[in-house]
């Protein structure tokens, strides 16, 4: 088995649909759009919008198949990297422990698809979240899994938490709180190993965080996640501090998302 | 009232532990190595494989399993330092270059269409080998002197048992045809008699020796 395995190879049986990140933003279908939700009409998303249901249906999908990738980006890790040459064995240890922690929100997340009424399959899947796994620097890959994607995580799951609890639904609810927890020790490992692998190597935690930046900034959707009341999903300060951000990095996700949507506007 | 004066055995009428074993503290220390080396490259292999594969079940179930051997990993990581290895990944090792080629050939497979072998050579030959080591070693060690061992091993065995018996069922779920049976019993046969000259997974005498020698008399 290869080291380092391409995302345009990742396995999938018939029922999933690879799409470029253009032609899944492009789908009318899609989480960002139905809904009317282009950077110029932001609405958090709520049961009472006109498309809120079928928008949290198109996101638990993508929760999902994120879930799915996640689990494969940890697993890679364990194995790409030479042990004590590359990283120590804690590292892979806690990358262990986040495959097991991927595979039960892939059980809870198709679950859930299927409580909402969506079918595998129904909608697209891009490789995105798996490429920024398959950068060759662990620390750069941790950063910008851990802390970027993962971080997204805590947003989209505090958001979904909270559509439950509006929509009435328990089951929902539960399940989103139960994975945010897990999110938050994603982050917090993400943080950790940043600061230990990096202790004494200024030049490489610089790449690392600004390899965080271009991931933050590919997911910040036009403004889609953000602080704004409008924003969909929501910046969510209080668990993202939990796992090791501090005031200003948090500030600079929601500057960044301010400026992505300014920019889609212009 | 109670008589608190009253003597009592040390060991209860049906506490029948006893205090020799067959490992001294030197040897359960490199047998310990042995695992935890094998422990660390199965849990890499089924992180790495869990892209690889197409079959959803399959994908999950190596993932949770890939958490398993890590957390075995780290259990006999902890427990060198505790027979006076301080420094743990000196012993953590293979047994053998047998040892090294078996790992080598049970990650080969790596294409989508491979699932049969990936899982036969995880779930037919090394956990078998594993499970027949570990518990070779439970039953054989100090009940006294080792327990801390004998604790470490039962958690894990039990995981492996379950592990074993959902990979074998996923084999047999996804054996449907004689040429998929024929494949699977191919790779085993390879990678069994890789881990026959290997001689298990703490290399020769994995399992002791069942043999008598017999003095022949003039």
């Amino acid at each position: 088995m290869r080291k380092i395995f391409p995302a345009e190879e990742l396995a999938r049986d018939s029922r999933f649909i690879r799409q470029s990140n253009e032609q899944r933003m492009g789908d009318p279908r899609g989480a960002r759009i139905a809904g009317g939700n282009t950077s110029g009409n932001l609405a958090k998303l709520t049961p009472g919008l006109p498309n809120g249901p079928d928008r949290a249906r198109a996101l638990m999908h993508g929760i999902f198949v994120g879930e799915i990738q996640a689990l494969e980006g940890a697993g890679r890790t364990c194995w790409d990297f030479e042990l004590g040459d590359e990283v120590p064995l804690a590292l892979k240890l806690d990358m262990a422990r986040q495959c097991w922690d991927e595979a039960r929100h892939c059980e809870i997340s198709v679950s859930l698809a299927e409580h909402m009424g969506t079918e595998l399959g129904e909608y697209a899947e891009n490789a995105l979240l798996y490429e920024a796994a398959c950068n060759p620097d662990p620390v750069l890959r941790l950063t910008g899994v851990n802390r970027a994607l993962e971080g997204l995580a805590i947003d989209v799951f505090n958001t979904m938490k909270e559509f439950g609890n509006m929509a009435g639904d328990p089951v929902l609810e539960f399940c989103e709180d139960w994975m945010l927890a897990d999110e938050v020790t994603h982050v917090k490992m993400g943080s950790d190993w940043l600061r230990r692998l990096t202790e004494n190597d200024k030049d490489r935690l610089d790449k690392a965080l600004e390899f965080q930046k271009v991931v933050d900034r590919l997911f910040s959707f036009n403004g889609f996640r953000g602080e704004d009341d409008d924003s969909p999903i929501q910046l969510t300060r209080r668990f993202r501090e939990l796992a090791g951000f501090t005031d200003e990095e948090i500030d600079e996700i929601a500057d960044m998302s301010r400026d992505a949507r300014s920019e889609a506007n212009a | 009232m109670t008589d608190t004066k009253r003597p009592r055995e040390p060991f209860a009428p049906w506490d029948r532990r006893s205090l020799p074993g067959l490992f001294d503290v030197d040897e359960t220390a490199e047998r310990i190595g042995y695992y935890k080396w094998a422990e660390i490259k199965l849990f890499e292999a089924l992180g790495g494989w869990v892209a690889t594969v197409p079959e959803l079940d399959v994908k999950l179930r190596l993932g949770t399993h890939c958490y398993h051997h890590a957390w075995h990993a780290d259990l006999f990581d902890k427990r060198l330092p505790e027979l006076r290895e301080m420094q743990t990944e000196r012993l953590t090792v293979p047994p053998n270059d047998h040892m090294v080629e078996f790992f080598e050939s049970m990650t080969e497979p790596e294409a989508a269409h491979m699932t049969i072998e990936k899982l036969v050579g995880v779930y037919r030959v090394l956990i078998p080998h594993k499970i027949a080591a570990y518990t070779y070693h439970r039953n054989g060690t100090s009940e006294i002197t080792d327990m801390p061992t004998i604790r470490i091993l039962d958690f894990i065995l039990q995981d492996e048992f379950n592990d074993w018996r959902e990979g074998e069922m996923l084999i047999q779920s996804m054996i449907e045809s004689p040429e998929e049976l024929e494949r699977a019993m191919s790779h085993q046969t390879k990678l069994e008699k890789i881990m026959l000259a290997a001689g298990g997974i703490a290399g020769p005498g994995s399992i002791g020796n069942p043999y008598v020698e017999v003095v022949e008399k003039n």
